[in-house]
């Protein structure tokens, strides 16, 4: 069964409003410049271009493979990717971190502009490998000594987002112009993978 | 819809919550009312709260109702416990365990009634540990708990009920997604928590 277009409008009808509850007051700053707060965990995720592509592969390869790809990457990737920060958090070396995010924005972005369609497991365990590196990256930049829960809280609803913005778009797959549109996205995030991956970006 | 936005509310709600400030989430509110404020907008009790309260909507009614009943006696009991306990704890971290598997429980769809009941003691326990309020009087302190006491109980007797109704694909597929995002955020702060504990003391 497919997700409705009206599911989805009311989906992001409804993302802003949760933006808008969760604004809260320029609260002091922690000693690497990150504010401790939801919305300092939410724009952590955001004012990183290589993770937002990555994540917007995610949701977008979620729906041009449909159900329950749409679902399940987006459950996957969260629960890897706090794994990861885990790791990042308790200082456990991870070679390749950048390297790895670069490479999962080309291969996600190359799985839309191909239009490949893997079993599902193996999309799953992808998405999953390459959580782990965005999750280490945002783990070890987390602020310690603070009381993170709302920061947490601000990065994985940042991350679910992007996912839902790459889910949102990926509907227009259902259409033989919006699956173009669709590939096209998936082949321009495969080149801003490469283009970070060179550090051309 | 209705139950789409109501939904959308509790989201809301959550992700207008800020971090546990010395237990006293708005400045000059105390007693009773200051404690049912407490149990709802300090961050991990909500998410606690919202993570069970999303599980016992998954269950058979009389499953549902004896895990609120469960959690009302073993939270009355840990209340009267932490008024007579002075030192701090591993409450907040034993409570982010029990909502991290919670939310993986979520995650997965797969909720074993008797796991289920065990969790609801667990953090109902915990939860009622974690809310003792700090450098105030033996008077405000037990009313305090007694507010914290009943904002938790109805707050998760409406989730539960409420979540009874998460039906259709669209909202089975969202209570998943939030049962990951839950899972991801009490992994990274519990590992934050270890650590900062590790290098800080």
């Amino acid at each position: 069964m497919r997700l409705r277009t009206n599911a989805l409008g009311r989906l992001a009808a409804v993302v802003p409003l949760v933006l808008a509850a969760a604004t809260t007051s320029a609260l002091a700053h922690s000693e690497n410049g990150v504010a401790i707060d939801f919305w300092g965990g939410f724009t952590h995720p955001i004012f990183g271009p290589d993770h937002v592509i990555a994540m917007v592969a995610v949701g977008l390869w979620g729906a041009f493979l449909g159900q329950p790809a749409i679902w399940l990457l987006p459950v996957v990737f969260p629960l890897v990717m706090a794994f990861g920060g885990a790791l990042g958090v308790a200082g456990m070396p991870l070679p390749g971190v950048e390297t790895g995010i670069a490479i999962s924005a080309i291969i996600l972005g190359g799985m839309v502009a191909f239009a490949a369609r893997p079993p599902l497991w193996i999309a799953a365990v992808l998405v999953g490998a390459f959580a782990i590196f965005h999750g280490h990256a945002h783990g070890a930049e987390l602020p310690i000594g603070a009381d993170a829960v709302a920061f947490s809280m601000g990065f994985v609803v940042a991350t679910g987002s992007l996912h839902l913005g790459g889910i949102t778009f990926g509907g227009l797959s259902h259409w033989p112009a919006g699956r173009v549109a669709v590939r096209a996205a998936g082949g321009v995030i495969s080149l801003l993978g490469f283009a970070y991956l060179g550090k051309i970006l | 819809m209705t139950w789409f936005f109501c939904a959308a509310l509790v989201t809301c709600l959550f992700a207008s919550t800020t971090p546990a400030l010395a237990h006293a989430p708005l400045m000059g509110i105390g007693g009773v009312f200051g404690g049912v404020i407490h149990a709802l907008l300090v961050p991990e009790h909500g998410l606690t709260l919202l993570a069970l309260g999303l599980v016992l909507g998954r269950q058979k009614q009389d499953a549902r109702r004896l895990g609120v009943l469960i959690f009302v006696a073993i939270l009355t009991c840990g209340l009267v416990a932490a008024a007579l306990i002075g030192e701090e704890t591993l409450a907040a971290d034993l409570l982010l365990l029990a909502t991290c598997t919670l939310g993986l429980l979520i995650a997965a769809t797969w909720m074993p009634p008797r796991l289920v009941l065990c969790l609801a003691a667990l953090a109902a326990l915990m939860l009622a540990l974690d809310s003792k309020p700090d450098g105030t009087s033996a008077v405000e302190s037990t009313r305090m708990l007694i507010g914290s006491g009943l904002g938790a109980t109805i707050a998760l007797a409406l989730l539960a009920e409420g979540a009874v109704y998460l039906r259709g694909h669209v909202l089975l597929i969202a209570a998943r997604v939030a049962g990951s995002w839950i899972a991801a955020i009490g992994i990274m702060v519990l590992s934050l928590r270890i650590v900062t504990r590790m290098t800080i003391g």
